[in-house]
Parts: C-alpha cells; sequence; structure tokens
C-alpha cells in the first residue's frame, strides 16, 4: 500500500538528514576555519561574537516603506561593536561586517571556534499583524527529548561540558553535545537576556524625558528554538529590536539615533551581565589602535 | 525468418505496450473510483437524510492584532472515522484564514501536503513550499504560523503530541531564518493570549 509506505520512507528521510546534518554541525564547530577574518587580538583577550541577522538574498523582514531588517541589523551591530570596544577589553567579532549570505552554523560556528564568552544576534521583528515593542529571546529547551535534556542538565558551565565529552568515546554522544551545546549555558544565557532586556526599556528616557520617536514598548523576555543559538557554546542571546512589520516602528529602525539608542542599551545590558558574573575583565590595554 | 534479437526487440516492445497500458487503465480507474464513491455517498445522502453529515466543533488560532499573540475563533469541520481526514480538515481551515477581527497565522498561497501520525502521537505536517516561501520572516510572524498548526492540532486531537513541519516533503532548517524546524515541537499554549 502506498499510503501506509509513506510514513516510513518519511521517517527514513527523515533519520538520514539528522545523520547527515549531525556531522556537519560538528565539522563546522571545528577549530579551523573561520567564515570572517578577524583582527590580531592579545594573548588573553576575549571574544565577543555578535550577530548581525540575515543578509545577502535572506534580507529578513520587510517594513511597508521598503526597507530591510538586514541593513538595520547591521548597522546597529557595528555600532554595538564599537561601543565594546571603546569601553571594555574584549575582541569584538561581527559574524558578517558586509551586505553577505551567512549560513545559521557558520555563524554559531564563529562563536565557538573563537571560544567567544557571550554571542548577541541583533533581529528586527516580523509578524502578520502590526505588533509593537522590543523583546530579547534565549534558547528554549523545552522540546529536546529526555536524553538530551539529562545531557544538559549536568552543569550549565563549560569545563564540565568539555570534561564529559573527553569522558564519553561514543561520537553520537559528542554529536548531541555539539548539536545542543546551548543547553548547557542555558542559565547563563536567561541572565544576559534578562540584563539586556532590562536596558531597553530603559531607552524610554532619552537626556532626562521620554522620547516617543526613540523608544520601544517592552515585550519582555522568551524562549524560543532558534536555530542560530542552539549550538552555541557560550551565553548566547537574540534580541529583537522592534518590529520591521510595523510602519512606525519601520521609522524608527532606520533612524541613526534609534539605532544608537538601541546599541546602547545593549551594551549597558552586557556591563551589567559582566558585573553580575564575577569579576571585571583586565583594564583595556594602551589604546591598541585608533 | 528474422534474426532472433529482431524478435526479442519486438518482444520487448509487446512488453513495454502492455506495461504501459497496465499502468495507465490502472491509474484511471482508481480515479473512477474515488468519484464514483463519492458520487455514490452524496446520492446516499440525498434519498435518507437531506443535512447528515456530522460535525466536530474545533478551535483554530489565529493572530491578534495588539501583540502578536494566537488567539482562539472556534469553527465547525466535517467529523470522520479518520484522525488523517479530520486533522487534514483542520489544516486546511487554519490556511483558509480568520472570519472575525483575527489575522491570519499561515501564507494564504500555502497548499497542504500530507499528514502522517505516528503511533507515539507525533505528527508530520507537509506543506507546500510557500508556508517558507511566502512567509513575511520575522520571529514572532514564525512563532505564529508555528504554534497555530502545532497548538491547533494538540488542542483539538488529544492522541496528537508532538508536531513536526515539513516544508514541500522534506525537513527545513527554518521558514524563514529563526526558529529551527529540525525537531518535533510539543505544544506551547503561552503563545496563546490569554485576554
Amino acid at each position: 500500500m502506498k499510503n501506509a509506505r509513506r510514513p516510513l520512507l518519511a521517517l527514513a528521510v527523515l533519520a538520514a538528514l539528522a545523520a547527515a546534518t549531525a556531522p556537519a554541525a560538528f565539522s563546522a564547530s571545528a577549530p579551523t576555519t573561520t567564515p570572517t577574518a578577524h583582527p590580531a587580538s592579545l594573548p588573553d583577550q576575549k571574544t565577543i561574537v555578535i550577530d548581525p541577522g540575515h543578509g545577502g538574498l535572506d534580507v529578513g523582514a520587510k517594513g511597508k516603506f521598503g526597507n530591510v531588517e538586514k541593513t538595520v541589523t547591521l548597522a546597529i551591530s557595528q555600532k554595538l561593536k564599537a561601543l565594546i570596544e571603546q569601553n571594555m577589553a574584549y575582541r569584538v567579532l561581527l559574524t558578517r561586517d558586509k551586505d553577505i549570505d551567512i549560513s545559521l552554523e557558520n555563524r554559531s560556528a564563529l562563536a565557538n571556534n573563537n571560544d567567544a564568552v557571550l554571542f548577541i544576534s541583533i533581529h528586527a521583528n516580523g509578524s502578520f499583524r502590526p505588533a509593537t515593542g522590543a523583546e530579547t529571546f534565549y534558547m528554549s529547551l523545552t522540546d529536546l527529548d529526555e536524553e538530551t535534556r539529562k545531557l544538559a542538565y549536568l552543569e550549565n558551565n563549560s569545563s564540565q561540558l568539555e570534561k564529559r565529552i573527553a569522558d564519553e568515546a561514543k561520537d553520537d554522544v559528542k554529536m548531541i553535545l555539539w548539536d545542543m551545546a546551548q543547553a548547557a549555558y542555558i542559565k547563563q544565557s536567561a541572565r544576559l537576556a534578562e540584563a539586556i532586556q532590562g536596558e531597553l526599556p530603559a531607552l524610554l528616557t532619552m537626556e532626562g524625558r521620554p522620547s516617543r520617536s526613540l523608544t520601544v514598548e517592552n515585550r519582555g523576555i522568551k524562549q524560543a528554538r532558534f536555530k542560530v543559538l542552539t549550538g552555541v557554546a557560550c551565553p548566547a542571546v537574540l534580541v529583537e529590536v522592534a518590529f520591521m512589520s510595523n510602519p512606525e516602528e519601520e521609522q524608527k529602525l532606520i533612524n541613526g539615533a534609534f539605532q544608537t539608542n538601541v546599541a546602547q542599551a545593549i551594551y549597558r545590558g552586557l556591563v551589567s551581565y559582566m558585573k553580575s558574573i564575577g569579576p571585571p575583565p583586565p583594564p583595556p590595554s594602551p589604546s591598541p589602535a585608533p | 525468418m528474422k534474426s532472433p534479437k529482431t524478435t526479442l526487440v519486438i518482444a520487448l516492445a509487446i512488453l513495454l505496450a502492455a506495461l504501459v497500458f497496465i499502468f495507465f487503465r490502472s491509474g484511471g480507474r482508481e480515479v473512477i473510483l474515488k468519484s464514483g464513491d463519492a458520487a455514490a455517498a452524496s446520492a446516499g445522502d440525498k434519498t435518507t437524510q437531506p443535512k447528515a453529515k456530522p460535525t466536530k466543533k474545533v478551535t483554530l488560532f489565529f493572530v491578534r492584532s495588539s501583540d502578536g499573540l494566537l488567539a482562539p475563533e472556534e469553527r465547525e469541520i466535517a467529523a470522520s472515522d479518520s484522525l488523517i481526514q479530520e486533522t487534514e480538515e483542520f489544516i486546511a481551515e487554519i490556511i483558509k484564514g480568520p472570519t472575525g477581527e483575527l489575522g491570519a497565522a499561515l501564507p494564504a498561497e500555502t497548499k497542504l501536503g500530507r499528514i502522517y501520525i505516528t503511533r507515539n502521537g507525533t505528527a508530520y505536517v507537509d506543506f507546500s513550499r510557500e508556508l517558507a516561501d511566502k512567509h513575511p520572516s520575522g520571529t514572532t510572524a514564525e512563532l505564529s504560523t508555528i504554534y497555530a498548526v502545532v497548538d491547533g492540532l494538540a488542542y483539538n486531537f488529544k492522541s496528537i503530541k508532538k508536531v513536526f513541519l515539513l516544508v514541500d516533503g522534506e525537513e527545513r532548517e527554518t521558514l524563514a531564518g529563526h526558529i529551527g524546524l529540525d525537531r518535533a515541537f510539543l505544544p506551547d499554549y503561552s503563545r496563546i493570549a490569554k485576554n
């Protein structure tokens, strides 16, 4: 019977796909190649990866006035990179610094290959209906199967994860861990999301007074199963700055002052997260480059 | 007398013709049978009862304007002994879209492929490529689409525990760059507005 065979076929196809993609994710994480050339770093300098959403053919959400998400996410990411580099002793890598296509897998791989301590993906939202506001997401683990969840439960700390990988000889266990690396950092990611989202509504005041044109509503922190966060082996969040699909917010998103405002809010969130997790990084080296 | 080679070729040609004939005939018969059944069924309806068809009340989830969350709309679909058939009816109604104030959760151009339901309650729902190609993009839009289907199916059909979304017969990475479709989704009723 044709009908009876179809589900089996679909399952077989899915199994084959899973088998084919798992090693790909693993090898993508191997510390060999990086999509973006990065500046020379100081020996102990830690890396933050900022991911401007979409790019190239993938324009992301589209606005009524013809603006697209990929342009706005790049602008905000570049402003955030500059802020961090000016004020903190971190090296900042962008997953893309121009309008090009980068696969979701390579975005996470850039963070893992450079031992990033934080991964921040910047997006502008889209909806079927004119919704408004900013929200910060971190990975959702609710759909994981029992086995993966158990592995994730180990301890939310990377040294444990590394140790576990070394101890386990079985390749498939490694695959699961790499495939779901983010599971091991979920607590820190939640804190990072809270810290950033805590600052976004602070946009409500510009120079002490509320400025409607430069602010967005607070939609809070949420969890969802983002493909780009799944394999990231460090605390990771995805910020939806405002709705490109809402004409009023589209106008804000393309406004340079609003973009700066958002970058500053995310930066402040980042600083408060860093403070909350322990001693600050070593003071900035005497200005490396102008 | 022709060579044995020619005879073989002729024999093969006849066999091929026969196979082609059988192929088209059997396909055609299937169609005729189906439409004949339907005709017989509707004729039976007319003679026995004018408005016989049993219906099932279902709750569909569509997008609310104020916050982009999902909100319910009740509707009747044709009841059936086949779970597959009822779920197909159900998804067709989601694609048809809302009748009231709510907004659609799927691109209007989307067509439903097939639905498979495994014994342990995982539904595989296959959509045409328009589900992704015509998608407006954006995290909120993707979540609306995914959970209109996942929560809708799990809420209305108790035997469905998880839903795996397929596009054009295959697993897809994401609809438009955000939510990973590489695993089945458990229902998440927090995506539905609590009024």
